[in-house]
């Protein structure tokens, strides 16, 4: 027999830990809640005639939120063999507010509390015999993480899915159950006997939905809205409220008898942390001080040890490991290309163009993967909620709602989900918002770019790559602060609520897997994307016009690549970097951001071997002051993205006219900020020109004025 | 003609190679457009479902 079960539960109670575990599956699991946005399905691996059915996590079955949304159209639309609802042993009388609601569906349901062990840790009791009794439900206790009771709760849900649908026995006070019962016997008679009370309580809700699906025409809206209306007198308060009263006043009664807390007012281990880490005044400069340190140790230390063995070994002329030699891949390839008589051409596009630019990208792998590590490690311990909450008074005031942090933070590893991610935010303005900015904040792919300037123009400065991340942040706040300040974006911010995860150690196994699958996309790029830009950047760089001819040039100052540049390359001279070489490579980060890395392989290696990495680096100095490279970084940075990610841009803002206002604003954006630091910082160098310093203070002026003038309103 | 194809018979072989690969990675890249994923990783990736599953329904709207 097939089953098909759901999988429902509260934001971060643990639902896909659970569903990976019962299906062998590798979705993404996070410490924060809204990691599952849509439905997934999945096989149990031990009966592969139930498929589990993961949907987002919920508070409620009121289509408030896409998430809620998502779920309530499939258990209500597709209608499961069974519900398997997880709940948080830690808080259950919230958690039992959707199962309040689930079992309404007369759809079986299973209740499996899971965190049972924290529960016991903290000498709290649930009597779950007497609680099954109350919810009219079999109850299993479950921990997800240490995939325990997990066989029981697949039996029980076969047992109820056999038993077929039920009718919803809870119930609410007198006045509450009898519009509900002249609803039922009024509208709702002819439905299924089990379905007809979730229609009843939607319908005295005044649910939109219900009563369209229903198409319930005028007479019959106004009969029952009688009932509703006396009720609410009744209780002097408006039908929802009254239903959610109902339900917490249920649960209230129910837990009264089945659960004891050992300290009712004593703070968990989780309390007494959020007291140092969400302090108001602490809060932000430990936030500071933990990106530094993850900054720190993926870009300058443990990274760049990896890194520089990357670039000056594998991808050099070679290395010693376990006191055995091995040559480059660089040089192996060459050694084959000589033994095959290879054509000079070939072996320059091979070694020059492939090899120089992939490598030079593939040199940041270990970086990279330290980073994602790092965060994944703050994801999964919960840390990284604590720091939407933090963040999201800081970003009020700038016009964000905290819920931008969500894309952003997954934006940290690609750009184009973390667009995506934008979806969740309900409003409108915030969520055009939250596109626009969330590509400031770094990818994985700006980290070789990051890598790249610290390491050749700043002699491996821990401060830079943390700069880098600040910077992101800095200019979601300013571009918030001035886009807020224009009628298109003005008025309040959405409230945001979220709930804050316990903090916990994160299995080994989920960070290894959150960092090898952000780790290895990067890895999938460099041999697709970038692999095939190096290409074409060889053959632009190798050929060029000579006497109204394009033939094989071997001056690169002649080739078409310089004449693209440097048709640009005037644009970028106030900001430092008006060489040819920076330009084309700013061009080709268009594609995809590691191409501005491996476009300074190939453009400045030295056509020797070993052209990745360090190599570069001398190369570097030569077209570049830190100063300039600096704003070269910021440039980079936050202008606009790659075109995968506008993609995303576009179809997220379903607008051609929004897609481009914010591609133009970023790079306008990211044209101020590179002119100001270059201006500026020029004039600690002392190189400064004062057309150009007073053009920088200008655009200081006018940034200024955005900041502070009054806010415009729609009329 | 055979006396070219002899002495250059190491750069076509790797010339042809290479062609190959690069026409497995365009159609990759085709592939991958056409699924509606991004740069890959998909498997790990939270937003999966925001990126492709929810297409229709944002059609719809």
């Amino acid at each position: 027999m097939n089953i098909k079960v759901a999988l429902a539960g509260n934001p971060n109670s643990g639902k896909t830990t659970l569903f990976n575990a019962l299906t062998g599956s590798n979705q993404f699991v996070g410490n924060w809640p809204g990691v599952t946005v849509e439905k997934k399905e999945g096989k149990v691996k031990k009966n592969p005639d139930i498929t589990v059915v993961d949907l987002p996590g919920i508070y409620s079955l009121s289509p408030y939120t896409l998430e809620e949304v998502v779920a309530r159209k499939y258990l209500v639309e597709e209608k499961p063999d069974a519900i398997l609802n997880l709940v948080d042993g830690t808080n259950l009388e919230r958690n039992l507010y959707l199962t309040t609601q689930l079992t309404e569906l007369g759809i079986p349901v299973v209740i499996a509390i899971n965190m049972m062990d924290v529960v016991r840790k903290s000498g709290d009791k649930i009597d779950i015999e007497k609680l099954s009794i109350h919810m009219g439900c079999p109850i299993v206790e479950i921990s997800a993480l240490k995939e325990t009771g997990l066989d029981e709760a697949v039996e029980q849900v076969k047992r109820v899915a056999a038993k077929g649908r039920k009718i919803p026995q809870h119930n609410f006070s007198g006045e509450v159950e009898h519009a509900l019962a002249h609803i039922e016997e009024a509208v709702v008679h002819e439905l299924p006997d089990e379905e007809q009370r979730w229609y009843a309580v939607k319908l005295f809700e005044r649910d939109g939905r219900v009563i369209e699906k229903l198409s319930l025409n005028s007479d019959i809206i106004s009969h029952i809205e009688k009932d509703i209306i006396h009720v609410e007198e009744e209780y002097d308060d408006d039908s929802e409220s009254i239903i959610i009263n109902e339900r917490y006043n249920y649960i209230a009664r129910c837990l009264a008898d089945c659960y004891k807390k050992k300290n009712k007012n004593g703070l968990t281990p989780s309390d007494k942390i959020d007291r140092v880490l969400t302090n108001r005044f602490l809060a932000l400069p430990i936030f500071a001080v933990v990106i530094f340190f993850i900054y720190y140790i993926s870009v300058s230390t443990v990274g760049t040890w990896m890194t520089d063995f990357m670039n000056d070994g594998v991808f050099g002329e070679g290395f010693t490991l376990f006191g055995k030699d091995f040559l480059g891949i660089p040089v192996i390839i060459e050694q084959l290309l000589v033994r095959l008589n290879c054509a000079p051409w070939l072996r320059s596009l091979i070694l020059d163009g492939i090899v120089g630019g992939v490598g030079s990208v593939l040199g940041f792998v270990p970086q990279i993967f330290v980073l994602f590590f790092f965060l994944a490690f703050l994801e999964g311990c919960g840390y990284m909620s604590r720091i939407a909450f933090v963040l999201d008074k800081l970003f009020r005031k700038f016009g964000l709602s905290g819920k931008s942090f969500i894309p952003m933070l997954v934006g940290t590893g690609c750009s184009v989900p973390g667009i995506m991610a934008s979806r969740t935010i309900e409003s409108d303005r915030d969520r055009k918002m939250a596109v626009i900015t969330t590509s400031f904040i770094p990818c994985s792919a700006k980290i070789p770019v990051i890598g790249l300037i610290a390491g050749a123009l700043f002699g491996k400065a821990a401060w830079v790559a943390p700069s880098a991340y600040f910077i992101g942040i800095t200019a979601v706040m300013v571009s918030g602060l001035m886009l807020k300040k224009t009628a298109a974006f003005s008025g309040a911010e959405a409230p945001f609520v979220m709930e804050l995860p316990p903090y916990h150690l994160p299995p080994m196994r989920n960070v290894l897997r959150s960092m090898w699958e952000r780790g290895w996309s990067f890895v999938k790029k460099a041999g697709t994307v970038i692999l095939l830009s190096m290409v074409i950047l060889w053959f632009l760089q190798s050929f060029g016009f000579e006497n109204g001819r394009l033939v094989m040039t071997e001056d690169i100052n002649k080739s078409v690549l310089s004449f693209i540049g440097n048709l640009f390359a005037w644009m970028f001279r106030p900001l430092g970097f008006g060489n040819w070489q920076s330009v084309v490579a700013t061009l080709t980060g268009l594609i995809a951001k590691e191409n501005v890395v491996s476009t300074f392989g190939v453009l400045l290696g030295n056509s020797e071997v070993s052209e990745a990495g360090n190599e570069i680096w001398q190369a570097m100095r030569g077209i570049f002051t830190p100063v300039s490279g600096y704003s070269f970084l910021v440039f980079n940075l936050l202008c606009a993205p790659c075109v995968a990610a506008m993609g995303a841009i576009r179809r997220e803002m379903n607008s051609l006219k929004w897609s481009a206002f914010a591609i133009i604003y970023q790079c306008v954006f990211a044209y101020a900020v590179s002119l100001m630091v270059y201006q500026f910082g020029s004039l600690f160098t002392g190189n400064a020109d004062i057309i150009g310093v007073i053009a920088a203070a200008a655009v200081l002026g006018y940034m200024l004025f955005l900041l502070v003038r009054p806010a415009k309103t729609k009329k | 003609m055979l006396e070219y194809l002899s002495a250059n018979s190491g750069t076509i072989l790797v010339a042809a190679v290479l062609v190959l690969i690069l026409i497995c990675i365009v159609v990759k890249l085709r592939k991958d457009k056409k699924k509606g994923g991004c740069c890959g990783g998909c498997a790990g990736c939270p937003s999966q479902g925001a990126c492709q599953a929810y297409r229709p329904e944002s059609k719809e709207k």
